[in-house]
């Protein structure tokens, strides 16, 4: 059963408040629906974010068989899917000073094409990434993480959250040779104030 | 984004509490908070081996792996 908590982005072209909803457990037919919208907006407009091929119908079923630890959310906005994020609750840490600590691992985040300076010289709106990671952060504080996150990045991302104060740990061998950054619970709290 | 959550209460033995305390203190977790965390990982492990996958540990350095036994 789906979740809906207001939260406020950006339009782009304006800076105006944009009132929208982060879902939490989003449904299958929303998902479905974004992912047609998505796949339909890359072939009309070409662009080639490295997060193109993502399919976010596969990603779903992760949620279904393994419903305690994966979560979607999605941020809607008007009547659209903005923005999508699969979350793994309960990772360990990786920062030497988190050993043995847990951690809500972001393992897929990115704005819908149409949001995406990767895709578009002209975004609809901001913040949507942003809104998306600090709902992670909360769950981790849900959960009593105290808001320690960790995610690998793709390198088109690794700037913004080297910006927003995450602790770079450098590429995973393990993982696509894929940067890999961690927020503990001071970064997060700074975060979340930013 | 609290969701609404349900109570009930749990009997431990002594032994069974003081080794959730002492995973509590470790993992700076409330009591809560770490019997849902394990509850999930019980879920993650139960569903991939009914799919046939099998859970090992392997020995950081040595490589050495070993199987774990579930009741």
């Amino acid at each position: 059963m789906s979740d809906r908590y207001e939260v406020l982005i950006l339009e782009a072209a304006t800076n105006d408040v944009a009132k929208a909803s982060l879902i939490v457990d989003i449904a299958r037919d929303a998902i479905e629906a974004a992912q047609r919208a998505f796949t339909e907006f890359h072939s009309k407009n070409g662009g080639s974010p490295e997060h193109a091929h993502w399919d976010w119908t596969k990603k779903f079923q992760l949620t279904v068989d393994y419903e305690l630890t994966y979560k979607m959310l999605g941020i809607e906005c008007g009547g659209q899917v903005q923005g999508l994020m699969l979350i793994a609750v309960g990772k360990d840490c990786k920062i030497p000073s988190q050993k043995g600590k847990n951690l809500v691992y972001v393992d897929y985040l990115s704005a819908a094409p149409w949001n995406s300076k990767a895709t578009t010289a002209t975004p609809k709106y901001k913040l949507v990434g942003k809104v998306l990671l600090q709902a992670a952060v909360e769950l981790s504080e849900d959960e009593g993480f105290r808001g320690r996150i960790g995610l690998h990045s793709l390198p088109q991302s690794e700037t913004w959250y080297t910006n927003i104060g995450m602790t770079d740990l450098g590429k995973d061998t393990a993982y696509l040779n894929l940067k890999y950054f961690e927020m503990t619970p001071e970064q997060a709290s700074a975060f979340q104030k930013g | 984004m609290a969701v609404t959550k349900k109570a009930m209460t749990l009997n431990l033995t002594d032994q069974e509490m003081a080794v959730l305390e002492r995973m509590c203190d470790k993992k700076e977790l409330s009591k809560t908070a770490l019997i849902r965390q394990a509850l999930r990982l019980y879920q993650l492990v139960d569903t991939r081996m009914e799919k046939g996958e099998k859970l090992f540990f392997e020995h950081e350095q040595t490589k050495e792996k070993s199987d774990l036994v579930l009741l």
